[in-house]
């Protein structure tokens, strides 16, 4: 047992953060807003040529060949760096693709040559069939070629051009595009039960991961301005109020990352109860990223209520990557119905 | 101690209520700078045409010279419809009104309050500044005396409505040699002045309702200042004091309503498995928490109403209605973005119907303005608790 990152797993993160930082900077977040896409085309190129959507598919397929965790460590790292852009949805339409004998289309994504955008159900326990029926919320869905369906209700492709008109909403993450449907029967490319579940518990397992990056981020951004921003004389770390703060938000990642890494190894390793560590590592690491969002913002004073500072970016986000791969309620609900862990 | 309102209490709460009910503004806030201010003083006129503005200030300003008790009833009775917020009219109202009226001179008080319940005026509050948020003592913007003037440099920072306003209350430190809370003066600043530069900042909700604010060899005539020359900090608390004290009762009330709205929210809709939301119990029990939260803030603004007639000024217990309101609102808007779950992904301006993401976002400004929980926190401990300093 070690559930720590290996120097290799080390080096996969530490590559994605300096990548992350000089072609994804956050504030690319803030200059991108109004854009279509959240992510200029020519840098998800360069994010496919890393091999990025394809990290947990196997080489025969096309992929890099490691498993979910490594997959989840850049997961983790995207959140640390508040990356925009369809990373989720793509990685999981490429294993979805695959799953259905759509070796083209998970090429095609593999490549960068298109992406995937995310439909959240309304109701995330609405059967997902062929056709679709019911309300979805879209996101980042401008300019993607196929949708990715994974919940609870089962887990689809649905191309695009299938869809008809989508109504556009303005997003509160200014990291994402929002888009809302009603769908009347489109044809998707439904998974079989067992290869969909598993899907919904790896995308349950990589949100977790996004948005324990995200708890880490702020935390580190929050314990950055206690030391240096200076009232009545001495940093603000000085004072319990702050400080202890900060050690809370310390907490809430440790958590955090630590069940996300569980339930990863939990999967990579096929035990009996990856739902169940799934669910607690997007149980705990919602509460992580939102709470310690939330205290970033107080201890950063006026300048985190402000559009400017990062401190907002990173709540807005949290909520928007909280609400996939079914919502907390339902992962609160679905916990007490399984089985103890192993 | 007893909750019964007078009869002429009971008359004075009817004509309110027949008054609003006739006065309510058809259209909405308008966005559009110009525009919201020209909306906000047209709102502020039509209330001091209708013999409704400035309820509890003396008649020689052109107020009603009435207590904070007929004060309390038009919040409750204005809370209770979906009215323009006090908006760019708090500094005035609830700030600038009530320390001038404490700490001016009589052609001070003659010339600026007329003005401001007649709805002719925007005032703001130049206090904080880059380095002086919490530690506002420690402000640097420097005032020196030039004769018959006052030159003013430096910059003040989060400024809510410094764009569209006329007058601002303006912090300034004239004496670096004392310790920091001397040397301080309290000037009335014209927000047209040449050498003022204003730079509207955009907040996480989305709008520009506050600015960096630059002074350039600003000229002020000396007759501006408030109180005596390096006096200022003792006039700046009396504001603040008000501002954690009865400004909020509309703030309070309008809350309550926003809590029964919600409550109807989670009845109209209804979870996954087709419940109403309501009967979920963790959303239930939230909102009963809520409720009785609230209605122990109406306590608490009852309470603070009752002491501030006895004693003459609101005291520190300000802070706890402050700190209470903020920890309350902060909760009550967390829980609408959980009721409304995926709608939340969508944002709408907190103005907007249906503008829940919006009202969450800007709940968090909350524990900030004004005085961050902290310092309320700090206060309580201090000088309602009397523990030692830190
Ligand atoms: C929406 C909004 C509107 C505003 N409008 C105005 C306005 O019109 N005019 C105006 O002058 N100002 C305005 N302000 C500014 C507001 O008063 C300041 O933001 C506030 O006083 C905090 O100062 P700061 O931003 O410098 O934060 P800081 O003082 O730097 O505080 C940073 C963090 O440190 C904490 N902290 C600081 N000192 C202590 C301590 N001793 N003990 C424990 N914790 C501490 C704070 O609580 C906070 O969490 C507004 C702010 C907001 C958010």
């Amino acid at each position: 047992m070690d559930l720590l990152p290996s120097d290799e797993q080390q080096e996969i993160a530490a590559a994605a953060a300096a990548f992350l930082a000089k072609e994804l900077p956050i504030d690319g977040v803030r200059a991108r807003r109004h854009e279509k896409r959240a992510v200029d085309p020519e840098v998800w190129a360069r994010c496919a040529n890393l091999g990025w959507f394809g990290v947990g598919v196997g080489e025969a397929n096309g992929g890099v060949g490691y498993g979910l965790v490594e997959e989840a460590i850049l997961f983790r790292e995207i959140g640390r760096g508040l990356a925009p852009g369809p990373f989720l949805a793509t990685s999981l339409a490429v294993r979805a693709a695959l799953q259905t004998g759509r070796i083209d289309l998970a090429g095609a994504l593999m490549a960068g040559d298109c992406f995937a955008a995310l439909g959240l159900p309304r109701d995330p326990d609405a059967a997902v069939e062929d056709p679709l029926y019911g309300a979805f919320d879209l996101i980042d869905d401008e300019g993607a070629s196929v949708l990715l369906v994974a919940g609870p209700g089962g887990s689809a492709l649905v191309d695009v051009s299938a869809l008809g008109p989508v109504k556009r909403l303005v997003a509160l993450d200014p990291a994402s595009r929002l888009g809302r449907i009603d769908l009347t029967g489109a044809p998707a490319t439904v998974l079989p039960h067992a290869d969909a579940g598993a899907l919904f518990e790896r995308g349950t397992v990589l949100a977790a991961a996004i948005l324990a990056g995200t708890a880490e981020a702020v935390r580190d951004q929050a314990a950055e301005h206690a030391r240096t921003r200076v009232q009545f004389g001495r940093p603000i770390g000085v004072h319990q109020a702050i400080k202890h703060r900060c050690a809370e938000m310390a907490l809430r990642c440790e958590a955090a990352t630590s069940q996300v890494f569980f339930a990863a190894a939990a999967i990579d390793g096929d035990r009996a109860d990856t739902g169940f560590q799934a669910s607690s590592a997007k149980i705990v690491a919602t509460n992580a990223a939102v709470d310690n969002a939330r205290d970033n913002i107080q201890i950063h004073g006026g300048q985190g209520y402000t559009f400017g500072n990062d401190a907002n970016l990173h709540l807005k986000h949290a909520h928007a990557v909280a609400a996939t791969m079914a919502p907390l309620r339902w992962h609160l609900a679905h916990l007490l119905d399984l089985v103890p862990a192993e | 101690m007893d909750l019964d309102f007078t009869d002429s209490d009971r008359t004075f709460r009817d004509e309110v209520r027949t008054w609003l009910a006739e006065h309510v503004p058809r259209e909405g806030r308008p966005t559009q700078r110009a525009a919201m201010r020209a909306f906000d003083l047209e709102w502020q006129r039509t209330q001091w045409d209708g013999g409704w503005a400035g309820i509890s200030w003396p008649e020689e300003y052109g107020g009603r010279g009435l207590s904070l008790t007929e004060q309390l009833i038009w919040y409750e009775e204005y809370g209770r419809y979906d009215l323009p917020d006090i908006d760019a009219r708090f500094v005035g109202i609830s700030h600038a009104g009530p320390t001038l009226m404490a700490r001016a001179s009589d052609e001070q008080k003659a010339y600026h309050l007329p003005r401001i319940l007649k709805g002719e005026v925007v005032w703001c509050q130049g206090f904080s500044e880059p380095d002086a948020g919490s530690d506002l003592a420690s402000l640097r913007t420097r005032g020196h005396v030039d004769g018959d003037e006052m030159v003013i440099s430096g910059q003040k920072i989060w400024t809510s409505y410094a764009d569209i306003a006329d007058w601002q209350e303006l912090l300034v430190r004239t004496d670096p040699d004392v310790p920091k809370h001397k040397g301080i003066t309290w000037i009335i600043c014209d927000m047209h002045s040449p050498g003022i530069e204003i730079r509207p900042l955009e907040t996480m909700e989305g709008e520009s309702d506050f600015c960096e604010v630059f002074y350039n060899d600003v000229r002020l005539p000396l007759a501006n200042v408030v109180g005596e020359i390096d006096d200022g900090w003792g006039v700046a608390m009396s504001t603040l004091a008000f501002e954690r004290g009865t400004a909020f009762t509309l703030s309070q009330v309008q809350l309550s309503r926003i809590v029964e709205d919600l409550i109807d929210e989670a009845r109209d809709r209804s979870a996954p498995d087709g419940r109403p939301l309501i009967r979920d119990e963790e959303l239930a029990r939230r909102l009963a928490t809520a409720r009785a939260e609230v209605a122990s803030l109406r306590a608490m603004t009852y309470a603070a109403i009752s002491r501030s007639r006895r004693q003459g000024s609101p005291g520190p217990e300000g802070s706890m209605l402050k700190l209470f309101f903020s920890d309350a609102a902060q909760r009550v808007y967390r829980l609408a973005f959980d009721i409304v779950g995926q709608d939340g992904l969508e944002y709408r301006s907190r103005s907007s119907a249906g503008g829940w993401s919006g009202k969450y976002l800007y709940s968090f400004s909350q524990s900030i303005g004004g005085g961050t929980s902290e310092i309320q926190r700090n206060i309580i401990g201090e000088r309602v608790l009397g523990l030692p300093r830190g």
